[in-house]
């Protein structure tokens, strides 16, 4: 690797700023997908009563629901209660209800599910369950919301992907060139070494072991870079000023996944150096 | 052809050729050399001298025929059990083939490390080749701040340092003045009679004079009627 000096700190530099790329897309569907996961975690789905219900059939209801296991918590809210959370929401408005003569707005009961029923497939199909349940007018929540984030989340994912497959191919190329120039730089000495009787992994293992190390250290400065984004861009949100609160929200790469990232790098750049000596192994057949 | 029929074979050629392109380098080339022998391998340049003995360690292909060395099947070895032939085989070539930046221990340390022979055996082993040649006393200094003949002792003790059953060289003089060569012919006198079978290609009829030994004469690539020459 101290051969060539120059190559190889461009080598690293090159490799960190092609996985830095990465991980910026990486940390971005991160933090959307723990948004996600707190949208729906916060989802309150709205359980409508039909109008002129009887008590009865209220407690029934409510029986049937807090006896289901999907349920975490439950609270009833009658007419009048809406009616008057309604005005004091939107006191300019209430006299349109005044005019109607009688309480328009139904009964409901506001539904948390247990954290097991989070996914938006569950909350589908719970609803659709309690949708069938007789006296329920309406099942709603913010499911426009929910369907919106996670084809964010699906899209992220797909060009995530794509731009990972494409500069991590980047990142094995660079590397691969990296380790090309040192077999070149040394096409006499392995020359040398064959004759003497060098197997081909006391050759190769050296290099394979240099482009593993070259693609670690480019994936650890690529982190490097990535955190001193990642604080100013906090920085930033905080001396704005408008997204307090949301800067503590937002949430670095997880040691694991940092740990990930450098095995991923270390893997490309033994993937690169084994593409240089495959081919210089060919040349020299 | 019954050749030396006494002695075990060490190197076998049977009916080897082979072509570059339209030239060919060797054509249809048979001979048995014994353990223990001195034979000079002679003929002008490009006669196939060179493409022979790259033949004798896996390094090139024949065409036809066969070769074998020290019971070995070259000519039907997998890449991967070339190397281990190799460490039986001492190489000594013209241009000597040193590292530069490698002190004259370590170049000859070389073929040592790569079987993974201990660092005690092999300052041993190296001290003791270095002694050989005599040039133990620049194992220390790199081979740019050696002779020219200096340099060859270097090379030819790489290659002996592992103690191998035949030593080639190929135009091992062929940059040395002749009083030089004289003392690099009687260095491999010396292998030789320590018991390792002893090739070396030359062009140089110097050479041919200091040896008494069994001559083959390559020209263009065809095998001559065998000679021996009286020193």
């Amino acid at each position: 690797m101290w051969t060539n000096r120059a190559t190889t700190m461009v080598a690293i530099v090159t490799t960190a700023f092609t996985l830095a790329c990465v991980g910026v897309f990486l940390l971005l569907y991160v933090n959307l997908l723990a948004a996600a996961g707190w949208l729906q975690d916060d989802v309150k789905i709205m359980v409508y009563l039909e109008d002129r219900l009887s008590s009865d059939s209220v407690a029934d209801i409510e029986q049937q629901l807090r006896s289901d296991q999907a349920v975490a918590s439950l609270l009833f809210i009658s007419k009048e209660q809406a009616l008057g959370e309604f005005k004091a929401q939107f006191p300019s408005e209430s006299h349109l209800l005044e005019g109607l003569g009688q309480n328009p707005l139904p009964a409901s009961f506001v539904v948390a599910l247990s954290p097991s029923f989070h996914s938006l497939d569950a909350i589908n199909r719970w609803a659709e369950r309690v949708r069938q349940v007789a006296g329920v007018s309406k099942v709603d929540y913010n499911q426009d919301w929910i369907d919106a984030l996670a084809k964010v989340i699906h899209s992220i994912e797909l060009v995530a992907i794509g731009i990972g497959v494409i500069l991590s191919a980047a990142a094995v190329t660079i590397i691969a060139n990296t380790i090309r120039l040192t077999l070149f730089a040394r096409r006499d000495e392995i020359a040398i070494l064959r004759l003497i009787g060098a197997t081909t992994s006391f050759i190769h293992i050296p290099y394979l072991l240099e482009g593993a190390v070259l693609g670690a250290l480019g994936s650890a400065l690529s982190l490097v870079m990535l955190k001193f984004m990642y604080e100013l861009f906090r920085q930033q949100m905080r001396a704005t000023g408008r997204f307090v609160g949301l800067d503590n929200l937002i949430a670095f790469l997880s040691p694991s996944v940092c740990l990930a990232l450098i095995a991923l790098g270390m893997g490309l750049g033994f993937a690169g150096s084994l593409v240089s000596i495959r081919r210089f192994g060919e040349a020299k057949a | 052809m019954a050749l030396l029929e006494q002695a075990p074979k060490m190197i076998q050629l049977i009916h080897v050729s082979k072509r570059y392109d339209q030239r060919s380098a060797l054509s249809d080339v048979s001979f048995e050399i014994g353990k223990g022998e001195f034979v000079l391998l002679m003929g002008p340049s490009g006669a196939g001298k060179s493409t022979l003995l790259r033949m004798l360690i896996g390094a090139e292909q024949p065409d036809e025929g066969q070769i074998f060395v020290h019971q070995k099947n070259v000519t039907t070895l997998r890449r991967s059990e070339i190397p281990y032939l190799r460490r039986k085989v001492g190489t000594v070539f013209q241009d000597f083939r040193l590292l530069p930046k490698k002190s004259v221990f370590d170049n000859v340390s070389l073929p040592l490390l790569v079987q993974g022979i201990s660092s005690a055996d092999i300052r041993r082993k190296v001290t003791e080749a270095l002694r050989a040649v005599g040039v133990d006393h620049k194992r220390d200094q790199l081979p740019a701040g050696l002779s020219t003949g200096e340099q060859q002792r270097v090379c030819i003790a790489r290659a002996i340092v592992n103690g191998p059953v035949v030593l080639l060289a190929d135009e091992p003089t062929g940059n040395l003045d002749p009083a030089l060569t004289s003392e690099i012919i009687e260095l491999f006198k010396l292998i030789n009679a320590r018991g390792t079978t002893v090739v070396v290609a030359t062009h140089d009829p110097l050479v041919m004079e200091q040896v008494n030994r069994r001559v083959l004469t390559l020209s263009q690539g065809t095998l001559l009627p065998e000679r021996r020459v009286m020193g």
